[in-house]
């Protein structure tokens, strides 16, 4: 007898449903059912993944939803074809736009204006059927109600099933077989408990008949539906899943249009906006090579209907470039002649080696164009905004963000499930650090001191492993980081849109896989701090230097910039700050703009797990020739020595020495993205392997091909981006060479943002010469700024920003104040800027009254006795301060002033703090940073420093990096796994670490190898630093 | 003419040992109304002792402690929730001076771990600050005090954290710092409530602290003429206890719920007879006639010498409003009825003998119901009945009689057998849970019906090799 499943929730029904869709999908297969309605609650978040399951099992997917109404009435809507899948979206769309993030509210009088005319409508009825829901059901869908009669041994089968019949006789609507299924499998129904206990928010021993009774609501095989159900009601489910023959593949997205004006075409209105733009970058006439290579492009755009994605493009930096704010593009299609001429990138294509632009665009391969934006991230949202409004909610919607559970989210959640209270399961919960993976989950909470043989951890230990076992399982929606969709008609007949977190957002329910996977059109408009930052150091420069320097205007290829780049004297540079990144410098040693490009690229994952680095670097130095594997791939690799560094390269190695075909490629490509999220990535190991050797490839090279496109996988880093990143590199490389104030100056203001804290950055401005002068009431604005010495170079002046729990507006009530007139004295101060106690301790705090008051504690007195003046109140003569009389206050010092610096600015001007305790660190034969230089490679050396930052990188298998800091300069730890497992908690707290290891000097990188550590925080006392951490 | 008394001396006729304090069962403390201390004039006669118990300390256990301090001074002070304080100038003379009253008050918490800190000071707030700095200060003189308080952290006069965090960026880290600073730019600063705190400390203005008061109890015992072993010249003897305590409930406004009567022996340990009301209760006559039916059923061992009657948990207790109608008339509640009628039947069979029963939301038939205690019982009536109501649409039958523990039956052909094959008559029901608590089951439940006409609630266990069992009869 055939089945098909009509009512099926996936865990996109976030904490109801307890399988996977395409679990659901290959289940319902495996089973022998005919088709099978995903039918989440209010929801289709789930819906392209099945769509793709059910593809691959060739199984007959019907798209649906659950609804509650706010009355009770409950019913599954099905899509019939693409009408009624559009209504189906429009009322998921309707539901949870009228309510906070996560809910949704319908109620009939919804479902009546909206009308589900093209779907079958499945009434649930409850416990206690209540005929009148029926009744108005199919009043108002008539023809296409059914009752979904639910046989769930509740021993109620044979009076539930006479009671729908006789119902069901009465209204004229016929009866259907359904399950509710909340999972794939019966022995997922712990899970399925747990999920209720932790959406109920209680313990699950308190859920009581919360709970279901039993484990029925899973795909049950047929013969079993057959002796349970009259055969009339399982044909009724064959009748619907034929009617309803809608399929995601039957989507088409239509890119607005109203970016042409009137009388011209998408093709004449592209072609002429970017021949304007070729005369405004070429001036001097447009040189014929260009041209051509214009023409070229705009031919292929036009053959692939690609205009309509340009244009959306353009508008949207035109948007930007009109309110000023600095963006660029980068991604495959970011990189051709056109976008250039366009403004989205400034990657002149005469500077690099020239490109062609079907690396990035292919006919054959038939991949969508790929532009990201990058705008200062603190104007990003005016950039959303303005595309809000222009396209309407209902045309445009960020993409969604799937939140999967982390092994941490996971024992916090089945914590509470198992009764413990919120602190206890936060202490289960934080047995896992950030890079501990779910295989380990077991050991770490042993470790940890849980007695893991106890009953309810042995209970709760599996349901954990279920829960973060790939490939993760989702827990809420969230907003994608800047992933537009825009349609050219309602967006939400295309997909349902949601309210999100943020107010003012609203998101679709698809992520960007499943955007990906439908081949619909996404936009990134991302938020990237160091445009902010190069925005503000080009005004200081032009500010006083009088020049007009902007994004990619800078003097080009200037030696010294490389010079210093090589030195790894790059704190504050983009993308080259980080430790990494600073120990390949001095390696790669990079002397050109592409140089640049291939360093961004080379410090990731896919070129450091197919082993290129070594390679890359040997041959660069002439310690290895420079061979090709094969001579197909010589065109591909000549600019890169042979070896294989970019994602585009691996690529077309794969068509060109694998022999895959474009659309073999294609696949390939969606593949390497996804495939920790769906794997199967295993058949394009044996195509490529194979591939290669029948060319005549060693297998070596072609496993390492296949090592670095796994690696690419998470963070693949393509040359398109590279090549936009570069810029910003040069650019933010040559302030910093040249400007140093300025470059410091901008990058404290926009913070937070890079790899540095402002102690850092600031320590780093004044090495390289620059006088930094501290935050001061009378003189200092919000932000930092530059003051002209008297030799005419600036000084960098410290903001009032920096000033910790000073509110903005007050700080600007107090610039205002003192623009009128100078400050006479603190009170003088405290009056004419009406500040409250809490600005002004603040104030005293940082030491910014010094100039007022005298040293820290004398200026903490009098801001603590300054009141704010009542209006009427008599005025006295005599401030309050002569009254009372000066106080005996000790002066502070100079490691409470230290101390007091940190805690209020979170840097000093003055010693560093392990200066004030050299004397009792050399007692204890530590060696200063500096002087480590000097000790040969293979030293045991000891010393101590204040923990900066650690980094666990996934690729370093274990391996964590410290980078420490003392008075004369900062090393460089490396932690094995081993010690690091041994030491964990002096790894992971201390402040100040005292480490004993093994020095190491490698082309000029020199690193310590930790054999020992040790916590010695205690010494720091009050002083309060903070570790970043980054994974 | 003014009654002079020296402290100590009113507090020889209160200390707890005395059992003559006890006799009228009014708490063992200094009268508020009666004799009161004569007037501490002079600051500087005082001598306080601040005690500093490190760590966390339950509120009664510092009472437990205080009442038992009370043999070193008649004015103890709480200062929860880890100090104490004693004033103990007159009393220093009796133990032996500072060093010997420190001896003796350490030994009287000498269970505490870690030991608590002891100080001495002509101001309760300075011992306490000094003990509570973990110094074990002992300052006499007055002209002392200041100089060594001076070096002790600000955090032990317990400020707001804010307040001391404040003090600190004024680099003002001390109590002598604190002290050097200008009194009105000071209040100013940080409150007047502080000022008067510092004031305090040194002596400046005088502290008044309230004295401890141990928690009020009745204890009544008497003495028998003669041996008695009958039980109703037991509970003869017995009535003027309960009057006496009718009485002090009257007095005090309170009520019981827990009593205890100990029989005393020449030989053995004393019988005890406890009764537990299921609400609290002041009138003697019902109590009398609820111990009339304990006593009846105790069995005795040898005779008894002495009564104790024992009440240490007094509730407070509002005279009970007395309604118009009576009792059952015009449909009044008859709340008040069946409770007197379960502490009957509790007197006479014993506790644990009357439970009630009240319904549980589960799956499990064994967890979904649950005993609970009489005092409990009335209350739950009127809750039950509505979770009743409210399930109405819950799950299909379940029997009256529910077995304790299901018993295994024989099958035969995949059916169950008891005297004779069973007839199935109903579908299964399922029910699959209870894994989280090592109670899971796993059975599909029938009713089924025997060859006299039975009607039985069965399950098969879905686990091989799915036994039968009987878990219910239907009435």
């Amino acid at each position: 007898m055939e089945y098909a499943e009509l009512h099926c929730l996936s865990n996109f029904t976030f904490l109801r449903g307890a399988s996977h869709p395409h679990e659901l999908i290959e289940q319902a297969d495996a089973l022998g059912y005919s088709a099978l309605a995903l039918t989440d609650e209010c929801s289709v978040a789930g819906v392209v993944r099945a769509h793709m399951a059910a593809k691959r099992r060739q199984l007959k997917l019907i798209v649906g939803a659950e609804f509650h109404l706010s009355c009770g009435l409950k019913l599954v809507a099905l899509a019939i074809d693409r009408h009624g899948y559009g209504q189906l979206c429009r009322l998921i769309t309707r539901g949870r736009r009228a309510a906070v993030k996560g809910q949704y509210t319908l109620t009939r009088a919804d479902l009546e204006a909206l009308g589900l005319e093209q779907c079958f409508v499945l009434w649930i009825p409850a416990a206690a059927p209540q005929p009148q829901e029926l009744r108005w059901l199919a009043a108002h869908f008539p023809g296409r109600v059914r009752i979904a009669v639910e046989l769930l041994r509740a021993g109620d089968h044979g009076s539930r099933l006479a009671t729908l019949s006789r119902i069901g006789a009465e209204c004229g609507s016929g009866l259907v077989a359904s399950g509710d299924v909340h999972m794939h499998v019966r022995n997922r129904r712990r899970l399925q408990d747990a999920l209720t206990a932790i959406r109920l928010n209680e313990p699950i021993a308190q859920l009581g008949t919360r709970l279901y009774a039993n484990g029925e609501r899973y795909l049950r095989e047929r013969a079993r539906l057959e002796r349970l159900y009259p055969p009339e009601l399982l044909a009724a489910t064959i009748e619907i899943a034929h009617s309803c023959h809608f399929s995601l593949d039957e989507l088409r997205y239509q890119y607005p249009r109203e970016l042409v004006p009137p009388g011209e075409t998408p093709t004449s209105y592209l072609r002429r906006l970017t021949l304007e733009g070729a005369h405004w970058r070429w001036p001097g006439g447009v040189p014929p090579a260009e041209r051509s290579a214009i023409e070229h492009e705009l031919a292929l755009i036009e053959e692939l209907r690609y205009e309509p994605y340009f244009l959306t493009v353009q508008d949207i930096v035109a948007y930007a470039r009109r309110q000023g704010i600095l963006c660029q593009g980068r991604g495959s299609a970011a990189n051709s002649r056109v976008c250039y001429c366009l403004g989205v990138t400034s990657v002149d294509p005469q500077r690099g080696a020239a490109l062609l632009f079907e690396r990035f665009i292919s006919r054959e391969r038939n991949e969508p164009p790929d532009i990201d934006i990058d705008f200062e991230h603190e104007r990003r949202e005016e950039v959303l905004q303005y595309v809000y409004n222009k396209y309407g909610r209902e045309r445009a919607a960020l993409a969604a963000t799937v939140i999967m559970y982390r092994p941490r989210s996971a024992l916090r959640d089945l914590g509470k499930v198992f009764g413990l209270s919120p602190e206890q399961s936060g202490r289960l919960a934080k047995v896992m650090q950030w890079w501990d993976g779910s295989a380990s989950i077991g050991e770490r909470v042993r470790e940890a001191g849980f007695d893991a043989d106890s009953p309810w951890l042995r209970r709760l230990l599996p349901l954990a492993c279920e829960l973060t076992a790939f490939p993760g399982f989702p827990r809420h929606l969230s907003q994608h980081v800047g992933g537009f969709v825009i349609a050219q008609g309602a967006l939400e007949e295309l997909v349902p849109i949601e309210n999100a977190a943020m107010p003012e957002r609203t998101v679709v329910q698809w992520d960007k896989d499943d955007l990906n996977d439908l081949g619909l059109l996404k936009v990134d408009l991302l938020a990237l701090g160091m445009l902010t930052a190069l925005k503000r150091a080009f005004a200081l420069v032009n500010g006083y230097r009088g020049t007009s320097y902007s994004l990619g205007d800078l003097p080009a290829e200037d030696p010294k910039v490389y010079d210093m780049v090589c030195r790894a004297d790059t704190i504050g540079v983009f993308q080259i700050e980080s430790r990494a990144q600073m120990a390949m410098l001095p390696r790669l040693k990079p002397r050109c703009y592409y140089d640049l490009v291939i360093e961004v690229a080379i410090v990731r994952p896919g070129p450091i797990q197919g082993d290129m680095v070594h390679p890359y670097l040997r041959r660069r130095s002439g310690a290895e020739p420079v061979e090709y594997p094969g001579k197909e791939v010589h065109a591909v690799l000549h600019r890169t020595l042979g070896v294989p560094i970019f994602q585009e390269q691996v690529m077309q190695i794969a068509i060109l020495a694998a022999g895959f075909s474009p659309g073999e490629a294609d696949a390939l490509r969606r593949a390497m993205g996804a495939w920790k999220r769906t794997g199967g990535l295993d058949p394009f190991r044996e195509r490529l392997l194979s591939g290669m050797q029948a060319k005549g490839y060693a297998p070596e090279f072609a496993e390492r091909i296949y090592q670095q496109m796994l690696g690419f996988g998470e963070f693949g880093f393509p040359e398109s981006h590279s090549l936009s990143f570069a810029l910003l590199v040069y650019d933010s490389a040559w302030l910093k060479c040249h400007e140093p104030a300025a470059f410091a100056c901008a990058l404290l203001n926009s913070q937070p943002m890079g790899f540095y804290a402002p102690a850092q950055l600031v320590r780093d401005a004044r090495a390289h010469g620059v006088e930094v002068r501290a935050v001061d009431a009378c003189v200092s604005a919000w932000d930092a700024t530059l003051e002209r010495r008297e030799d005419g170079e600036p000084a960098l002046r410290l903001g009032l920003r920096l000033v910790k729990s000073l509110s903005r507006a007050g700080a600007d009530r107090l610039i205002g104040a003192r623009n009128a007139r100078p400050f006479a004295s603190v009170e003088d101060l405290a009056m004419r800027s009406a500040l409250d106690r809490g600005d002004l301790e603040a104030l005293a705090a940082a030491g910014a009254l010094a100039a007022l008051s005298g040293n820290r504690h004398l200026a903490f007195w009098e801001v603590a006795g300054t009141e704010v003046p009542l209006p009427l109140a008599p005025v006295d003569a005599r401030p309050a301060s002569e009254l009372e009389g000066r106080p005996l206050l000790t002066a502070p010092t100079e490691g409470q002033s230290i101390a007091a610096d940190y805690a209020s600015l979170g840097l000093t001007l003055g010693r560093h703090p392990l200066a004030l305790l050299r004397k009792r660190l050399s007692a204890a034969a530590l060696t200063p940073a500096a002087e480590l230089i000097s000790a040969g490679h293979g030293a045991r050396v000891r010393t101590a420093g204040i923990v900066l930052m650690r980094q666990r990188p996934g690729t370093a298998s274990g391996v964590t990096f410290l980078t420490l800091e003392d008075e004369s300069g900062q090393v460089n730890v490396i932690v094995w796994e081993r010690v690091g497992r041994e030491q964990r908690r002096p790894l992971l707290e201390s402040r100040l670490l005292e480490v004993h290891g093994e020095l190491q000097h490698q082309e000029g990188v020199t690193h310590l190898i930790a054999h020992r550590l040790i916590d010695r925080s205690w010494m720091l006392g009050e002083l309060t630093t903070r570790s970043r951490d980054f994974h | 003419m003014a009654v002079h008394l020296h402290p100590s001396a009113v507090s020889t006729a209160n200390v707890p040992s005395a059992p003559a304090a006890r006799a009228d069962g009014t708490a063992p403390s200094t009268p508020l109304r009666s004799v009161r201390p004569a007037p501490h004039t002079s600051s500087a006669q005082e001598l306080w002792a601040g005690l500093h118990l490190n760590g966390l300390t339950p509120v009664q256990r510092l009472e437990e402690l205080a009442s038992r301090a009370q043999r070193f001074s008649p004015r103890v002070s709480l200062a929860p929730p880890d100090g104490l304080l004693l004033e103990v100038a007159g009393s220093l003379h009796l133990f032996g001076g500072v060093a010997g009253l420190r001896r003796e008050l350490t030994g009287e918490c000498g269970h505490l771990q870690p030991p608590p800190v002891l100080a001495f000071a002509p101001t309760p707030l300075a011992a306490l600050t000094a003990a509570r700095a973990g110094r074990a200060l002992v300052i006499e003189d007055p002209a002392q005090l200041v100089g060594l308080l001076a070096p002790l952290p600000i955090a032990a006069l317990r400020w707001p954290e804010e307040t001391c965090a404040r003090l600190a960026r004024a680099g003002v880290r001390t109590i002598g710092a604190v002290l050097r600073l200008p009194r009105a730019g000071f209040a100013r600063r940080f409150g007047v409530a502080q000022l008067a705190t510092l004031d305090a400390l040194t002596g400046r203005s005088r502290e008044v602290r309230a004295t401890h008061r141990s928690a009020l109890r009745f204890r009544r015992r008497h003495e028998l003429d003669c041996e008695l072993s009958d039980h109703g010249r037991l509970h003869a003897a017995l009535e003027p206890l309960l009057a006496a305590l009718g009485a002090f409930l009257t007095t005090h406004q309170c009520g019981v719920a827990q009593l205890e009567c100990r029989l005393l022996h020449r030989n053995g340990a004393p019988t005890s007879c406890r009764l537990s009301l299921a609400a609290s209760r002041a009138d003697a006559p019902q109590l009398s006639a609820l111990f009339r039916e304990r006593l009846s059923l105790l069995q005795l061992r040898e005779p008894v010498r002495a009564l104790e009657l024992r009440a240490d948990q007094l509730l407070p207790q509002r005279s009970p409003c007395r309604g118009l109608w009576q009792l059952g008339e015009q449909g009044g509640e008859a709340a008040e009825e069946s409770e007197g009628l379960i502490d009957r039947l509790c007197a006479r069979l014993g506790e644990g003998a009357v439970h009630g029963l009240a319904r549980r939301a589960e799956h499990r038939p064994e967890c979904a119901w649950a005993v609970t205690s009489p005092p409990a019982l009335a209350a739950r009536r009127a809750t039950t009945r509505r979770a009743a109501a409210a399930e109405h649409a819950g799950p299909p039958a379940r029997p009256l009689w529910l077995l304790p523990a299901p018993q295994p039956l024989a099958a035969q052909g995949g059916l169950p057998r008891r005297r004779g094959a069973l007839r199935l008559l109903s579908e299964p029901e399922r029910i699959e849970t209870g894994w989280w608590d090592g109670g899971e089951i796993a059975r599909d439940y029938y009713v089924a019906i025997d060859r006299h006409g039975v009607r039985l609630w069965v399950f098969r266990e879905r686990e091989e090799p799915h036994r039968w069992f009987l878990h219910g009869i239907f009435g």
